[in-house]
Parts: C-alpha cells; structure tokens; sequence
C-alpha cells in the first residue's frame, strides 16, 4: 500500500534532515504504527506520504500513486486525521461534513452516521468553533473517514481524549482495519501501538532503527521474565527473576522446590522499554 | 462543480463573517461622503483684500464694473477682525468673489498677512487707464501667477480684455461631458473599494483560514488548492461588484457605463486579490503581513493624489496598477468614455492577475505545513 525508498527531507535545503534515507513498506490491510519521540521526523514522513510536503528525494508509492506526480484521485483514495484539528469554525459539525463530502468524486458516508459514530450525533447543529478541544478532534477524525479510504493516515488519533471515547476512536479504528482498511498511525503512545499495531517502525532523528511486530521485539528484546510471589519463614516475598540467566535459573528452581509459592507469572517487556532498549532513546 | 461548492460555502462563510460588514460598511462611507458631504459642485469663491488709493472719481469708476456683478448691486460694509479689534470695510459680493476694499495700507498688509485672501493689492493712481499695481503674496503661489501679475499691467487692462473676449476657446472633444464634483470623485473611491479592499480583505480570509489548518484539510482532498484559492478571489470579486454597482448607482443612477465598470472591474478585482493571496503567502498571520500590505495600499493611494492634483503626475506612476484603475473609472463613468482604453486595461489586469495567481498558487501549495 506504501512503498518508501531512500526517503531525506531537508526543509531548508541546507543539509540538515528532518528525515534521512527511510525505507519502509506499509502493506495491504495492515495497521502501521509509526513511533517516535518529538522531533523525530513523523509528521514529515506523513506530510510526504500525503502530498502535503513535497518530494524532494527518494521514491514514494502510496495507494499505486507515484507521490513525485501526485494525481489527484489519490486522494479520493486516502482520509487524514491531523494531530490539531482543523474545522470551519464558523460551520455547524454537519455542515463542515456536508462542504467536505463535496470535495471527493468517490461514494462518501453520511454525516450523520458519522457523528453518531464518534458520539457526537446531538451536536450535528453547533457551530464546530464552540466544540470543546475533544470534540473538535473527534469532528476532524470523523471527517477523515468520510470519502471511505482504503488508507487513512491517523496522526495521533487519541491525543487529549478522555479514556471512554479514547478507547471507542480505538474500536473504530480495529472495525475499520478488520474491513480491510490500512492504517498508518503516528504516535508517540506505546500502549496504542501495542494493541493496534501489526508492525511498528521506530524512528528517532530522522532514522528508522527498528520495523518489526510487537510481539518479535518483544521476544527479541525483553528480557523474559517470572515475577514470583512465596513464603519464606512466614515471611511473603516478591521476586522478578530471569528465565535465561543462570544464576535466577537457579534460585527460581530453590524457590520451587521449597517455599510455598503464591503466585508466579512470566512477564513481558514494555513497548516503550524496548523502544528504550532498541534506540537507545526515551520517547518524550 | 468543486469551484461552485467551495465558491458558495465561502460566500456564505464571509456574509457571517467580520471582513464582509467591513466591506459593506466601506461601500456605505463613500456614499454617505459623496452624497452628504461633497456638494454636487464645489462653490470656489475667493476672497481679495483691495486698497484703493485714487481720487474719488477715478475710484467710482474702477468700482461701477464691479458692482454691477455684486449680488444686490449696494456696497456693504462688514467687519474685519485686525488684533482683536474689528474694523469695517467695505464689501463686494458676487457669485465667486468677495472683495473686500480695506482704507489703510498697513492693515491690509496685516490682513493679507493673517487671513491669507486669494489676491490682495495695493492699487493707486489719478488715472482709471494708468494704475499702479502693487500685489502682496504669500510665497506659496506658483511662479505662474507671479509672472501673470507681472505682466497683466503691462498693456492697458482694456486691451488684454479685449483680446480675451476675442479669444475663442473650444472644447478638443465637444461630446466629453463635465462631471460634477461628486462624480468626479468616484473613480478614486472606486479604485480604493476595489483594489484595496480586495487586497488586505483577501489576506484576512486566507489568514483566518491558515490558522484553524483549513488549507491543509482542503489539501488532502481530491479537490486542489489552487481551487480553494480561486473561490476565495470570485468571493472577493462578487462582494467588490456588489458594493461598486450600490456606489454607482447611489451617486449617479443609471448614467454610468455599467457595462464598461463590469468589464474593467472583474480582471481588475480578479488581480488585487490574487496579489492579496500571493502577498499573504509570505507571511503567517496578518500582523506580521500588515506592514507589508499597508506600504502596498499606501503605494496604490499615489495615483489617487495624482488624480485630484493634476499639476503632479511623474512617470513612475503609471507604473502603479491603481493608476489605470483610476483612468478606467473615469472612462466608464463619464459620456462616451474611451471603449478601448478600458478593454487595454481589462485585459492587462486579467493578464498579470493570472501571473500573479499561478505564482500566489505554487507558494500556497509549497508552505502547506506551514
Ligand atoms: N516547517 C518546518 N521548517 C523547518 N523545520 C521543520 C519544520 N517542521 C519540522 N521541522 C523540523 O523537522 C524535524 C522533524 O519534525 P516533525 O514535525 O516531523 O517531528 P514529529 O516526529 O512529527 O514530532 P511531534 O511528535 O512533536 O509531532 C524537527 O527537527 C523539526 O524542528
Ligand atoms: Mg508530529
């Protein structure tokens, strides 16, 4: 769905990379995630992808579109969800849906339907300018479904949301993706990540270090852990021990062997410590 | 079909909008002005401060031609304040002249000194043919009046009147029709309405816009930019038509050559929100363009005081758009104006409008992010 070759941007052509020499492939039907720190270069490989920067050097495929002569169609084919919303606010909801539909030559969905869907379909009358911050993110990641693309570009669909609605902009977006949708999803929320994601790409300075799923990196670079929990002379102790290192292998077999064991799980890495451990880089 | 979407959204968005009531509130000072204030043709009349030192005889009869232009053909006698003390004169009133004959030489000095008249003079003699003139003047006047005082004089004051009477002036062009004060104050205001307005207006939209990222929106949907750009000018264009037809028709009815302000005034309209939009490009929010659009609107001003003051018109002002605005204005609103001057000009503000927007275009489509 996405090819990317030898991707640099520079903004003042000065030598200076907000990107540098980036390859990736976004496959069909996958939800992509793109991570990062501030900075890092997300939004500008976005802004590529999308044609709202221009190509200044490598090769970019998006949706079988060469990004060097962007066509218009493309973008009957694609929807993008800005990190700051952008409405009429001057315009009710329905009516900032009802302009925007015009704009494509594709079937588009009913603004209504839409509204409902983000939970905002009592508000399809008021003017989007007196919309809480919330609300205004939520209108604008409505109207990115709106002509049906088959990729959507979301760059942090959550952010600043309350947790009840964050977590139904989540299930959309899973809906959306089960009926074939790719998503290419830019953020710096290593929870998202890990429950959307097919794959994650890190990028830190303009440099992608790592691409594979959560589960391989977490495999790859979490230390495999068992969190135990026993009695030891009446006394209840908590220990993390290691499943590779001889030493915890040894005490755990002790452990087994003569204490009263309570509980005992193994434990999985963070996405976020492994993006620690893989670039070597806290994500703020 | 995109275009007429956006065109109409826009339209709609701007009546709701600030700006609009700006423009509307513009379009109804410059009618208020020209129909109240600006008299339908300004009354010029001078005043001049005369002595005259002769004989009583010769005085009656350089007054009698005089009086018999005052309006109630009798001498009045008013008063002049001179140091706070008033001191009476005699008075001749005509249509467009006040003279004023005043009895001592250092208060006309004084007089002339303080009040400024058009003329003032000291006029003696024992011989109504062989006066002696003495004028006293401001230092401001041209050095054409100096030197036409100098030699009025010389000949008998009878021959030159008799020479001029002879003389015979006749129009170059007997069907080129006098416009009244009023109306001859509208191609500047007009040209301000259109051209000005569009600019800094056209920039406040796009502003406005820019900061909610609605560009940006617009960007990304099957629709281009230079289409959102586009509906933003014909906005533009329509409200200017609309508040230059309300002008036209409150001060001048049906008299103008509606077809001809129509024909200069959509290229023209077409180009100074295109310059708008290309000037706004270069900048992100209006104050920080503000110095820039408002050395550009006073730039554009020149050729409107070039207008009202024939005497100072240097070359480089056809250089400014606004100067064959102006003319064109002029053209469209008097009798038979000049047909082909006005499609020249049409058609060279369609031609460097359309410049001017391809290039306001490739910038906007450049700083998307920005
Ligand atoms: N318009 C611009 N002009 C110049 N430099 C820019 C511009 N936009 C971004 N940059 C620089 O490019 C680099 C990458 O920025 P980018 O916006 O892509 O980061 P990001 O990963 O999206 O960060 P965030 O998580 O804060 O959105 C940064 O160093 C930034 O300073
Ligand atoms: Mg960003």
């Amino acid at each position: 769905m996405i090819k990317v070759n030898g991707l640099s941007h520079s903004y003042n052509k000065d030598g200076k990379y907000a990107v540098k020499d980036v390859s990736f492939e976004v496959k069909e039907g996958e939800v992509f995630g793109f991570l990062g720190p501030s900075g890092a270069g997300k939004s500008t490989t976005q802004n590529i992808l999308t044609g709202l920067l221009k190509l200044q050097e490598g090769e970019v495929t998006v949706a079988g579109y060469d990004v060097k002569h962007i066509k218009n169609e493309m973008f009957n084919r694609i929807g993008m969800s800005f990190e700051q919303s952008n409405v009429y606010s001057k315009m009710t909801a329905k009516e900032n849906l009802d302009f925007y539909r015009k704009l494509f030559d594709v079937e588009t969905k009913e603004p209504q339907f839409l509204l409902d869907l983000v939970g905002l379909g009592d508000k399809g009358n008021i003017k989007a300018g007196e919309f809480s911050k919330g609300m205004k993110h939520r209108l604008t990641f409505a109207r990115s479904m709106i002509n049906n693309p088959t990729l959507w570009f979301l760059d942090e669909p959550t952010t600043g949301l309350d947790p009840s609605i964050a977590a139904d902009i989540k299930d959309i977006i899973k809906a959306e993706n089960k009926k074939g949708v790719t998503v290419f999803l830019t953020t710096h929320n290593m929870y998202i990540a890990d429950e959307l994601c097919d794959r994650v790409a890190f990028i830190v300075d303009g440099d992608i270090k790592l691409i594979d799923s959560p589960k391989n990196l977490k495999m790859q670079y979490g230390d495999k852990l068992v969190e135990v929990e026993y009695i030891k002379d009446g006394e209840t102790i908590n220990e993390s021990l290691s499943t590779i290192e001889e030493n915890d292998k040894k005490k755990l077999q002790d452990i087994i062997g003569q204490s009263d064991i309570q509980t005992m799980h193994t434990k999985e890495a963070t996405l976020e410590e492994i993006f620690i451990k893989g670039t070597g880089r806290g994500l703020i | 079909m995109k275009l007429w979407y956006s065109f109409t959204k826009e339209l709609k968005l701007s009546s709701k909008g600030f700006y609009f009531y700006i423009e509307i509130l513009m379009a109804v000072i410059i009618i208020t002005v020209l129909l109240v204030f600006i008299p339908e043709n300004i009354k010029n009349i001078s005043d001049e401060y005369l002595m005259l030192d002769m004989p009583a005889a010769v005085e009656e009869q350089f007054i009698s031609p005089l009086l018999s232009q005052d309006l109630d053909g009798e001498i009045e006698i008013v008063a002049l304040e001179l140091d706070k003390e008033m001191m009476d004169v005699r008075l001749i009133e005509s249509e467009d002249q006040r003279i004023y004959l005043i009895d001592n030489r250092d208060n006309l000095i004084a007089l002339s000194k303080k009040d400024r008249p058009s003329a003032s003079a000291y006029i003696s003699g024992d011989d109504i043919s062989k006066l002696t003139y003495e004028y006293y003047i401001q230092g401001y006047e041209s050095e054409r009046l100096q030197n036409l005082y100098m030699i009025i004089h010389i000949e008998d004051i009878m021959t030159i009147a008799n020479l001029a009477s002879n003389q015979k002036v006749v129009a170059l062009d007997a069907d080129y029709d006098h416009l009244n004060s009023r109306e001859s104050a509208l191609p500047a205001l007009l040209t301000f309405n259109g051209s000005m307005m569009g600019l800094f207006i056209i920039a406040a939209y796009i502003f406005l816009d820019r900061q909610q990222g609605i560009i940006k929106a617009y960007a990304i949907t099957a629709s281009r930019v230079w289409q959102y750009l586009m509906s933003q000018v014909l906005v533009l264009m329509t409200v200017t038509t609309l508040t230059t037809f309300a002008i036209l028709l409150a001060v001048m009815g049906f008299k103008a050559n509606y077809l001809m302000v129509i024909l200069l005034l959509l290229p023209s309209a077409f180009f100074f929100s295109s310059l708008g939009l290309w000037v706004a490009s270069f900048f992100t929010n209006l104050t920080q363009a503000f110095g820039a659009i408002y050395f550009l609107m006073m730039a554009f001003m020149l050729p409107a005081i070039a207008y009202f003051i024939p005497s100072w018109e240097p070359l480089w002002i056809k250089f400014l758009p606004t100067y064959y605005l102006i003319q064109g204005f002029k053209e469209s609103i008097i009798d038979n104006g000049d047909m082909g001057f006005v499609l020249l000009a049409s058609g060279i503000y369609l031609g460097v409008g359309i410049i001017t927007f391809l290039l306001a275009n490739s910038r906007f489509e450049k700083t998307l992010t920005a």
